[in-house]
């Protein structure tokens, strides 16, 4: 016995180096950003503390050029308005002939404001933290989004603070289609440029030009239809596999990424009961 | 020899927090990230004993991922670094006797051997992390810029806090 404790003790640098390999390579490969555990990512309070801090600083650095998405989606939304603005009054119109009442229309989505305190743009495999957590409504995989475009979706809930898998995560996959057509592709980050992205597995008769935008296709809950996410710069077709392969140019700037909105859908347990319902039904 | 540990803990503490929320956000020309805070590992004294060392290593890997998600990743390769520094060292310096002060800096080890100390680790500490990440997409290319570039820059960087460090008496020697 003591001589086993006294081998342990002449060789115990070599134990101990072994033993803290051993730990991080279990961390490195449990790679699963689902799994991991909020003390162990930005969402924790040490981490979220001082990057809040930080944020109160350098949240003030990127305002002319976030001025300027402002700038450019309001008139996009006031011209949105009067064109919406021509469509009641028709609407109206038609009402006073049919003389029919309508229902008000399901307002299916919310958003909740955000702050961005950390992100990341350099990495393999990129991560964003919000100052929002559980007591704020947020949940994991929410869908999130800025003024311009797509941003990612909800990982890890802390009480105040949530990580979120960024567009430019190759873990996150985004079925996408090319705007005014139906075809679905998987949008999904190749690691290149922190601006552009790839949609995947786009059926080759799926037509589209170089310009064309790319939005979101509404198939889960996470984000409603038509969320925009980008232009194609090109497309190539792959031999193989009979299936187009476009490069897509993000709208969000994640450079100076400050404040998201998390959209929350309300009809999203309703949709999960209804799935499980047909499950089951099948399965009988 | 409180007065050091002092100064000692301060500056990782410094050097964490410059690391997070400065350095981890550079990415110059898209491919050089610089890492400044394994100044802190590099800096130990030589007397120190390897058990220290190690596991210094690999709480101050361990407290840089858990601010910028890198899960394990800097945790492994300040280990690695903390294991493979003696061994870098005695490259150098064969014999302890050579070195005037225990911790290893411009003046204990002259000006040509300690640059060529922190070359070395360095460039070992930055084709460790990058070729940890890179285990999901390869890019050869990319990855021995953004290797020997990082590397350079976190250089940079070091030196010019080494020369804030150096108290002015002692530049004179």
């Amino acid at each position: 016995m003591s001589d086993l404790l006294k081998f342990f003790v002449k060789y115990s640098s070599w134990f101990l180096g072994a033993l803290y390999l051993l730990i991080s390579a279990i961390l490195l490969l449990t790679g699963n950003p689902y799994q991991h555990h909020v003390f162990l990512t930005s969402a924790n309070v040490v981490s979220s503390g001082l990057y809040s801090t930080a944020h109160g600083v350098t949240s003030y650095f990127s305002l002319r050029d976030i001025n300027d998405d402002l700038q450019r989606r309001n008139s996009d939304l006031e011209l949105e308005v009067y064109r919406l603005k021509d469509v009641i009054r028709e609407y109206r119109q038609q009402l006073y002939a049919d003389t029919m009442t309508v229902d008000s229309a399901l307002t299916r989505y919310q958003f909740i404001i955000a702050d961005v305190i950390n992100n990341s743009i350099n990495h393999s495999h990129n991560y964003i933290t919000i100052q929002k957590g559980s007591l704020d409504g947020i949940e994991p995989e929410m869908g999130v989004m800025d003024q311009n475009g797509i941003v990612g979706i909800v990982n890890v809930v802390g009480p105040h603070t949530a990580r979120l898998i960024s567009v430019l995560n190759p873990y996150l996959r985004l079925s996408c289609k090319v705007k005014g057509e139906s075809q679905v592709g998987s949008l999904v980050w190749d690691g290149k440029s922190p601006s552009e992205a790839i949609l995947e597995e786009l059926p080759k008769h799926a037509k589209f030009v170089k310009g064309d935008t790319i939005v979101t296709t509404g198939y889960s809950s996470v984000f409603p239809e038509g969320v925009p996410v980008g232009t194609v710069i090109s497309g190539e077709r792959d031999m193989a596999d009979n299936f187009y392969t476009l490069r897509v140019k993000l709208f969000t700037d994640f450079s100076t990424l400050s404040t998201v909105r998390v959209i929350r859908d309300k009809m999203k347990d309703e949709l999960a009961e209804v799935e499980k319902e047909l499950e089951i039904k099948t399965i009988d | 020899m409180s007065k050091t540990l002092l100064q000692f803990i301060i500056l990782t503490l410094i050097l964490i927090i410059a690391q997070v929320v400065v350095f981890n956000h550079i990415c110059l020309f898209n491919v050089a990230v610089p890492m400044v805070f394994i100044y802190v590992l590099l800096r130990l004294p030589v007397t120190m004993s390897f058990n220290w060392v190690v596991s210094i290593g690999f709480f101050l890997g361990l407290t840089v991922d858990l601010f910028s998600d890198t899960y394990g990743m800097n945790a492994m390769s300040c280990t690695l670094l903390a294991i493979l520094r003696r061994p870098i060292l005695r490259l150098y310096v064969p014999r302890d006797e050579d070195l005037t002060k225990p911790e290893p800096s411009i003046m204990s080890l002259g000006m040509a051997v300690y640059f060529k100390y922190l070359l070395t680790t360095t460039l070992l500490y930055c084709a460790l992390i990058f070729i940890i990440e890179a285990f999901t997409f390869f890019n050869p290319l990319s990855l021995l810029l953004r290797i020997l570039f990082s590397s350079l820059l976190s250089m940079v960087i070091m030196l010019g806090i080494d020369s804030l460090m150096t108290p002015r008496s002692e530049k004179r020697l």
